[in-house]
């Protein structure tokens, strides 16, 4: 990291001109990985990468440059170069820089850097060869692991010099089921910002039982049918469509230039009324937490949407310019090469009334998805598109056959009003979401809920 | 700032010590990716960014394992940090197949530089200039389109360089612009539309903002009116774009080291026909029009054209070293870096174009639907299975031509089927950037393909 007085010289660098704000954010980031296929390690990698930004704010008008040469001569050049390309009126005050203030959401008994890669790949390798001797539909196993130190220095020209850190693990454990041409896959990718002992309290024998049982499942599950029907979401990693088809539209990002369905929104009724909704980033050791923004603000948690009234946007720094609001501490970035925006972080609809029993009880037919995989939507029209990685039929209340390849598709803005009944079974699941300053980790989460009517296009029709 | 002279120092003495790390051969690569980008918005340039991101990356072989490390530092005690990570990590390896070093001994000095002239055109006042232009033109050309909500100019150039134990002195590099508009109309039910179309090249005078815009209204306005179609199965005629996604979704499937993973439903089936004697794709490293050609890879194998499917026959997997010794071939020359480990690329790809135009195609399938676009191509596959369900939208095709547009409908089948019922391949290609270079597709006609949508 550079001195106080080489950030200051940068920032008067930065502010030669006309910008009326400017922020350098270091940062340093270290990684380990390694991945098993079928118990035997096939790559293992460690990596570091560490450099800088430098972002000028006149206005709406917005300069960023960035470099991994952190050489302070090569940084004073950039800043200079930045300052010629900002378009303001006048030049903005720079306040002295205030006393280092450290802050970390990571919650650690064991560190995940000095954990010995053999110990890692031991376990992954029980797990691997476990899974391979359960059944023999069960044709492969990947495992992989990764753990990442993140140490970044926000330092701006209103005072603020914040450092931040964090560690975080992510594991991925993956089974192929086989038969004849047909391949299918289970799969749990947790993650957290706890130490090597969430490793050690995983029960990734019972969870790698658990992917088999979806592979082999969907292996022999006949097609989805198409068609518009009620759809039942499990909770968890469903809440994947909370956060493409609702949290993405409730960014500054996409609200401050109008290209989102709920601009203008503030106290009205976008959901059904019995749909609440928080962005919380500051649940310890959770994936998606933090507690310092990558523009220096403190996290928040936020509460987005309250018995379906539209309550809170998510706002950066240049979102609240264009609002004219205040930011809400949710700036992230990926990295220094990306300049930060207004970002979701653990996202999820609130515990309901239902019993997620009487939620399949109540529903003739329809379908009911246990295991989401991705998806994505259009901010400004609203389609939304998803695809169920393990889903069954409900008939007359009950969970029937399994099928396999159901997307379901829509647009956000109904969806949300279609929630007829929320569950109270809320868990949240790990998840990178990919936007504007690059991936970022987040959670997703709800209780089981159900939507009245959703487009499913599978490929059979009944 | 830091240039490619030091890293290349840096490079030389990693390899110089790696022996004392027990390291029997070894490799370091480096590479650079300069950047500048313009954004426009309002009638303002809302961002302007400006990078250098370098880093070196290294792998040694020990014991028959290839371990890796990267660092964006290049100091002496990175050469340390680099080698015992990459030493660690050798010891925690135990895979089985063999890994490679390599060097031709005819080809140990490769050179290939394309920067052009015209890069240096590149400049923030060019970029806000061209930008400021494109987005009041785009707003002049119906009053439907509200708003301009992206609109971006990029330009991007780099080295890479790779020296390794064996004497391989490799150099390549390239450059290229792009331009991005996306905007927002609304429709007369007061529904939002929004449509996009892009530009990419090696010289920003070559843009044809005539072209662009022609395009870009038929993206937008194009879809005014869209609603959703009846369920059924559907003659389809995939546009190029389109084609271009769909293929590159199931790609992997033709990589040896996919196959040999077992996630392929391709592998042992060279030789056999998968697909319609109407398609012909091709992984060409020096085509004519492509803007990055690329003479060798990353492995420092020299590159060569070949057809991947020859008229319906796949004719050969993509290889790097470690998976054609595995399959006791040879590498076709598509080993290149992905991530921080050597897997496989293609270069440029092409699907050789038929004859009819792409008018030609719909008045082919009669009665039918044309599909422009495909949502959700990185959750909606199966890559493996090759089943896909797809949010998508387009137009009908009636009594043989555009008819109305279609959006909110799912296409739903199994890419293996698709690709036998191509009926006819178009004339109208297109380019667009994938893998190591573009892909370069014309529109095709499909007699068969699931749609949902109402009822």
């Amino acid at each position: 990291m550079l001195s106080d007085n080489d950030v200051l010289k940068i920032l008067d660098a930065a502010m030669s001109t006309t910008a009326d704000f400017a922020e350098v954010f270091q940062e340093e980031k270290s990684t380990k990985t390694v991945s098993l296929l079928n118990g035997r390690v096939i790559r293992a990698g460690t990596g570091y990468n560490s450099g800088t930004g430098i972002r000028l704010l006149a206005g709406t008008n917005c300069v960023y440059v960035h470099s991994n040469d952190n050489d302070i001569e090569s940084l004073l050049k950039l800043a200079q170069e930045a300052s010629h390309a900002i378009k303001g009126i006048s030049r903005g005050e720079i306040a002295d820089i205030s006393p280092l203030i450290h802050t970390s959401a990571t919650n650690i008994d064991i560190d995940p850097m000095n954990v010995a890669k053999s110990d890692t790949v031991g376990y992954l390798r029980n797990a691997s060869e476990h899974a391979l001797a359960y059944n023999g539909l069960i044709t492969q196993v990947a495992a992989g692991y990764a753990a990442t130190e993140r140490l970044v220095r926000i330092t701006n020209t209103r005072g603020v010099n914040k450092e931040d850190s964090t560690k975080r693990i992510r594991l991925s454990f993956e089974t192929v089921a086989t038969k004849g041409n047909e391949k299918q896959t289970g799969r749990v990718a947790p993650g957290t910002m706890r130490g090597y002992e969430f490793i050690n309290e995983y029960p990734l024998i019972e969870k790698s039982e658990e992917c088999c049982e979806t592979a082999m499942r969907m292996v022999n599950a006949g097609y989805a049918p198409s068609g518009k029907m009620a759809v039942v979401l499990g909770n968890g990693f469903g809440g994947v469509i909370f956060h493409e088809a609702c949290g993405h539209a409730l960014e500054a990002t996409a609200v401050s230039i109008k290209n989102s369905y709920f601009t203008d929104m503030l106290g009205k009724q976008i959901a059904s009324e019995v749909v609440s909704a928080r962005d919380n980033a500051k649940i310890k050791g959770e994936w998606g937490s933090y507690e310092t923004d990558d523009e220096g603000n403190e996290s928040s948690d936020l509460l987005l949407i309250e018995n379906g009234i539209l309550k809170n946007y998510l706002v950066d720094e240049l979102g609240a310019r264009r609002m004219n609001c205040k930011p809400t501490g949710c700036s992230r970035r990926q990295n220094y090469s990306y300049a930060p925006t207004s970002r979701m972080s653990n996202t999820y609809i609130c515990n309901g009334e239902s019993d997620p029993k009487d939620i399949i009880a109540n529903t003739e037919y329809g379908l009911y998805c246990t295991q989401m995989g991705g998806g994505s939507v259009d901010t400004s029209t609203g389609d939304f598109n998803f695809a169920a990685n393990e889903a069954f039929m409900i008939r007359d209340g009950k969970i029937a056959e399994p099928v396999r390849g159901a997307t379901l598709i829509g647009k956000g803005q109904e969806i949300l009003k279609n929630i007829d009944m929320v569950g109270n079974d809320l868990e949240l699941s790990a998840g990178m979401c990919g936007s504007q300053s690059g991936n970022v980790p987040v959670t997703v989460g709800q209780p089981t809920i159900r939507v009245s009517s959703i487009l499913v296009g599978g490929r059979d029709s009944e | 700032m830091m240039d490619i002279k030091i890293a290349e120092e840096f490079m030389i003495k990693l390899i110089a010590e790696a022996s004392k790390y027990g390291f029997e051969e070894c490799e370091a690569s480096y590479s650079d990716d300069i950047t500048m980008s313009v954004e426009i918005l309002k009638g303002e340039v809302s961002s302007y960014e400006q990078s250098t991101s370098q880093g070196v990356s290294f792998r040694g072989l020990k014991n028959g394992q290839m371990g890796y490390c990267e660092t964006s530092k290049f100091d002496d005690e990175a050469v340390r940090y680099m080698l015992e990570s990459a030493s660690e990590n050798c010891e925690v390896l135990n895979d089985e197949d063999r890994e490679f070093i390599y060097c031709d001994e005819n080809n140990k000095d490769l050179f290939f530089s394309q920067t052009t002239e015209a890069y240096n055109k590149n400049t923030y006042n060019r970029f806000a200039e061209l930008g400021l232009a494109l987005e009041k033109a785009i707003l002049a050309l119906d009053s439907r389109i509200e708003a301009v909500d992206y609109l971006s100019i990029d330009c991007s150039r780099g080295p890479v360089l790779i020296i390794n134990s064996k004497g391989l002195h490799s150099y390549r590099d390239s450059d290229g612009v792009s331009i991005y508009a996306g905007c927002r109309a609304t429709d007369s039910d007061g529904s939002i539309k929004s449509g996009g179309h892009y530009w990419i090249g090696n010289d920003i005078d070559k843009f044809d903002m005539d072209a662009f815009l022609a395009k870009l209204s038929e993206n937008i306005l194009g879809k005014m009116g869209a609603r959703s179609c009846d369920s059924g199965t559907y003659k389809a005629v995939f546009t190029n774009e389109a084609f271009m996604q769909f293929m590159s979704a199931f790609l992997s499937n033709t990589f040896a080291t996919v196959m040999q993973k077992g996630l392929s439903l391709l592998a042992g089936r060279e030789g056999e026909k998968i697909a319609s004697e109407c398609l012909t794709l091709k992984d060409v490293p020096m085509y004519e029009d492509a803007l990055t050609k690329v003479p060798f890879d990353d492995e420092g194998v020299l590159t060569t054209e070949k057809a991947i499917i020859d008229k319906g026959v796949f004719a050969t997997a993509l290889y790097n070293l470690k998976s054609a010794n595995k399959a006791g071939t040879a590498s076709t020359g598509n080993g290149f870096k992905s991530g921080s480990t050597i897997g496989v690329s293609p270069t440029n790809l092409l699907v050789v174009p038929g004859e009819k135009t792409f008018d030609e195609l719909c008045a082919e399938a009669g009665e039918g639907i044309i599909i422009t676009d495909l949502s959700g191509l990185h959750a909606g596959v199966n890559a493996i299975s090759g089943d896909f369900s797809l949010l998508c939208e387009g137009y009908l095709i009636e009594n043989g031509k555009k008819g109305r547009p279609v959006e909110q409908i799912t296409a739903a089948g199994n890419f293996y089927e698709i690709i036998k019922n191509i009926t006819a391949v178009g004339s109208d290609i297109i380019n667009i950037p994938a893998g190591m270079g573009e892909f370069f597709t014309p529109s095709v006609l499909v007699s068969e393909v699931n749609i949902s949508g109402e009822a």
